[in-house]
């Protein structure tokens, strides 16, 4: 390559920066508020069966909620749940074609249709928020590579299906069990690279909220959301509901497989980003958060009036104990929304009884009922999992 | 119209020893195009020959700004661990063009 053409694409390089910001500009855009940048987002393409999604990547798709959907209600509506996927998708499932083989430390492995799977007992329901276990990394500080997702990562759903443990049953779980795997229909484009499969230790797999599930909000699972079935593991990061199930493997030992053993892990005690070689434990229960819903960050309020504000919670892998809202020398416990079990979101309201003046820095406080609390500062690591900081605004008095 | 009969016809069986409680019916999609719009820089083509089948652009040009040794463990990472097809003398070109083009502001001041 010789100077001049360099010099030559340079240019080029000018022109089409100039060229490309025109349909950009002509997107609608959300700005997700990203230390440093970039931080704006498209909203577009539109994806089937989604609503308006802030657009983090179209294949795989990662698509997030846009928060304005959050001060709705609990239940984030189908079509504006977080889509997220590893790996490609296959984009047609015949149903009964679909099957979904158990084995490993088994009795008898079996290859069970959807309605083996319908029939293995109990229909079960549970409320549960589904979260990226990397939601929020954009706003990580320093930046962290990764998906650049914003707070809407997550989203709430009533999750319809039987219970893992009847499923398993179908085989007959052998006593050394120690983990059990899932498998999606999800696989790598290039060969050797390793598939996105995922594991959790036996005491929560025979839990009786731990669901081979079907329905979403009384709709069946689309397949951006893993149709035919997926794992819930309420209170769990997401990574563990394995989308598209296919295989069900019962472990006697540890899981060694990639994205267990060496990805999706946090550091075993604080770390500074300086810090290199600490040891890891794999991501797995969720911590509380809270989020104002009523006002986004710089929103005007009216000096001398009383000043209601609203959001949402949720306890994690506990139920939400109390939020509180939090700042420069105030808190006001915040009176909490309709339950709908433990692991749903749960709304909050809050009144200050007069606007003196701006309100710095405010944010919502969310304790379980462990007594886990979402700490002033950021528990920052290298993957940007798990960020559970108070997030703040300021409140500008007019 | 096969498939639908089949499904009919395992439900029916099934409803012989407890009543079904859900019908599946086959799903599809179509997903929207990924548009390759990566802008000009030192290292282009090589980023649009080994690394857009599996990442969007827009993937690439979201992330923040990280230095020329990230860039460079990142893509060593995606041909060791991920078996990326990359060939080796491609790997400084495309961690040229990931350094340039985060050195260029592609965000109106704000």
């Amino acid at each position: 390559m010789t100077d001049s053409r360099l010099t030559r694409r340079a240019l080029i390089a000018g022109a089409g920066g100039a060229a490309l910001a025109a349909p950009v500009l002509a997107q609608k855009l959300v700005d997700l508020g990203l230390p440093g940048g970039p931080s704006l987002r498209a909203m577009d393409p539109a994806f089937p069966g989604k609503g308006e999604m802030i657009v983090q990547r179209i294949r795989p798709p990662l698509l997030e909620t846009p928060m304005e959907v959050f001060r709705e209600g609990i239940i984030t509506p189908n079509d504006r749940h977080f889509v997220r996927w590893n790996w490609d998708l296959p984009t047609a499932v015949k149903a009964a074609d679909h099957r979904v083989a158990v084995g490993g430390a088994v009795s008898q492995a079996v290859s069970l249709t959807l309605d083996d799977v319908a029939s293995a007992g109990e229909v079960v329901e549970v409320v549960a928020v589904n979260q990226c276990a990397g939601n929020g990394r954009g706003l990580s500080d320093p930046r962290v590579t990764g998906t650049q997702w914003g707070n809407g990562a997550m989203s709430c759903a009533k999750w319809t299906g039987v219970r893992l443990k009847d499923v398993l049953a179908k085989a007959g779980v052998s006593d050394a069990a120690k983990r059990v795997r899932f498998a999606g229909l999800d696989v790598p484009l290039t060969d050797g690279a390793p598939q996105f499969i995922k594991s959790i230790p036996m005491d929560i797999a025979m839990r009786d909220d731990v669901l081979v599930a079907w329905g979403m909000n009384d709709e069946p699972l689309s397949l951006l959301h893993g149709f035919p079935l997926r794992i819930v593991v309420p209170g769990w990061f997401s990574t563990y509901w394995v989308k598209m199930l296919a295989t069900i493997e019962v472990l006697t030992g540890e899981d060694d497989s990639y994205y267990v053993a060496d990805s999706y892990r946090l550091p075993a005690r604080p770390i500074t980003p300086e810090d290199k070689d600490f040891p890891t434990i794999p991501i797995a229960a969720m911590p509380p958060r809270a989020f104002i819903t009523s006002h986004a960050d710089g929103a005007a309020v009216a000096r001398g009036k009383p000043l209601t504000l609203e959001g949402i919670a949720m306890g994690g892998d506990a139920a939400l104990g109390r939020v509180d809202l939090v700042g420069a020398g105030f808190e006001l416990p915040c009176t909490l929304g309709h339950d709908e079990g433990p692991y749903a979101f749960r709304r909050w309201t809050v009144t200050i009884p007069q606007v003196t003046g701006n309100i710095e820095q405010i944010g919502v406080r969310a304790a379980n009922i462990n007594g886990l609390v979402q700490p002033e500062t950021l528990t920052w690591n290298p993957s940007g999992y798990a960020r559970n900081v108070i997030e703040r605004i300021t409140l500008v008095a007019q | 119209m096969k498939a639908a009969v089949i499904l009919s016809l395992a439900l029916s069986l099934t409803a012989c020893d407890s009543a079904p409680k859900v019908a599946f019916a086959d799903a599809s999609v179509t997903l929207p195009d990924d548009p390759m719009e990566l802008p000009e820089g030192p290292g282009r083509d090589a980023v649009l020959e080994n690394c857009t089948a599996c990442h969007s652009p827009s993937t690439m040009l979201q992330q923040p700004k990280v230095s020329r040794e990230k860039w460079e463990s990142i893509v060593g990472k995606m041909r060791t661990l991920y078996k990326a097809p990359v060939d080796e003398a491609a790997v400084p070109q495309i961690v040229d063009y990931m350094v340039h083009v985060q050195s260029v502001s592609r965000e109106p001041s704000r």
